[in-house]
């Protein structure tokens, strides 16, 4: 499968050949850290003043090598499509070298990080629970009224919110049948066969 | 094989695979490692460059260290939870197959520290709100812009509320007339009552 690259795309990179070899060492490690960690236009500065270069020109050669690196990454393109890819740019071949060592050193991280970017549901975190009894009220006394009172703890990205549910014993005794359920519908037939396949 | 100190429950398959690891440090420092995993239990700092040096001698991975930690952790405040004397203990954890030694010596310090771990535990149960503190004051009102002479007595009260994640203190005042205080107290009473015949 070939990356097609588009004309802006193309423009960016072409700074590329002219920067030479350190200056695309140097690229390829900012634009990681800028994968790994955000933009960092102070990095960008100080690398354009090491190699004499416009600090437009590197922040476009960075941009541009991180799409390269991500979309590369996303589709697991094998080594003969990206050489294919890059080979319309119309580099020399040591560049072209160093380009797809890049990518292969990388991509599996690069993966992983594309991977957290997912949206995410809430996720449980813990669960207290408590068994309470009431055993009079305003308007009637010496009742005996169990209740379970539980505190949802969940995480959503790094967020902690809590939800407080409270129920009586048989309305829990079926919830925790209706899980149990669920659960064993893994063992069923079609669950296991789909499983399987998967891997 | 259903255990007292698991609340009547098999025993968790990777306490089971611990305790040859506890096994593995001698009673002596086992009993330290103890009193710094109570420490920790009944909410002070645990000292884990301690732990480190006392597990040194038995060449334990950090892994291991703190898988010792877990265990201890589980096995004190399981024990506390459904309130295990330090005898039965001790024979469940023999027939674990913890050594005798280290058994007694795990026990003692149960023993010792059994009161004050209940009670933490009682204090860590959820709660929804809390009442903190009162604050009341009685005016007479003399007169209004309704009617000239009004002479009539006006609580305030000020109940201080921890809210549901314990963190903040929310202020509720609420101005009562005499006769709606009175009904107050009367139901606050009954509830008194209430309470006296259960326990």
């Amino acid at each position: 499968m070939l990356l097609v690259l588009s004309a802006e795309h193309r423009a960016h990179l072409g700074c590329l050949p002219r920067a030479g070899d350190a200056a695309v060492g140097e690229l390829g490690r900012l634009a990681l850290e800028q994968l790994r960690r955000g933009a960092a236009p102070r990095a960008c500065e100080a690398a354009a003043r090491k190699l004499n270069i416009g600090i437009d020109t590197i922040q476009h050669g960075v941009e541009g090598l991180v799409y390269l690196l991500t979309e590369s990454s996303k589709l697991m393109i094998s080594e003969i499509d990206f050489q294919d890819s890059i080979h319309v740019l119309g580099f020399s071949d040591e560049l072209n070298k160093s380009l797809l060592q890049l990518y292969l050193d990388n991509r599996k991280e690069i993966r992983s990080i594309l991977g957290e970017l997912a949206p995410r549901l809430p996720s449980y975190h813990s669960l207290e629970w408590r068994l309470d009894v009431q055993l009079a009220s305003r308007s009637l006394r010496q009742q005996i009224k169990p209740a379970v009172t539980m505190k949802l703890h969940l995480n959503q990205n790094e967020d902690q919110t809590a939800q407080v549910l409270q129920t009586d014993p048989a309305t829990l005794l079926h919830l925790i049948q209706q899980l149990e359920q669920a659960l064993g519908e893994m063992k069923m037939n079609h669950c296991r066969r789909i499983v399987r396949n998967m891997k | 094989q259903r255990f007292r100190f698991c609340g009547d429950l098999d025993c968790p398959d990777w306490v089971l695979a611990e305790i040859s690891t506890l096994a593995k440090i001698s009673s002596v420092k086992l009993k330290l490692i103890c009193a710094q995993v109570l420490r920790d239990l009944l909410g002070e700092a645990i000292e884990y460059d301690k732990i480190l040096k006392l597990t040194s001698d038995a060449k334990l991975e950090s892994g291991d260290v703190k898988a010792t930690i877990a265990v201890l952790g589980f096995i004190l405040s399981s024990a506390a939870k459904h309130n295990v004397d330090s005898e039965s203990l001790s024979s469940e954890l023999q027939q674990l197959g913890l050594p005798k030694e280290h058994a007694s010596v795990l026990c003692r310090s149960y023993e010792e520290k059994q009161s004050p771990l209940q009670d933490r535990l009682r204090a860590c149960s959820l709660r929804l709100s809390q009442l903190g503190s009162v604050r009341w004051r009685v005016d007479y009102t003399l007169s209004s812009s309704e009617l000239q002479e009004v002479n009539e007595p006006v609580v305030h009260l000020t109940f201080n509320v921890r809210d549901r994640e314990g963190e903040k203190m929310t202020a509720v005042p609420v101005t009562l007339s005499a006769d709606k205080f009175w009904v107050l107290l009367a139901g606050e009473e009954a509830a008194g009552t209430s309470v006296g015949w259960i326990c």
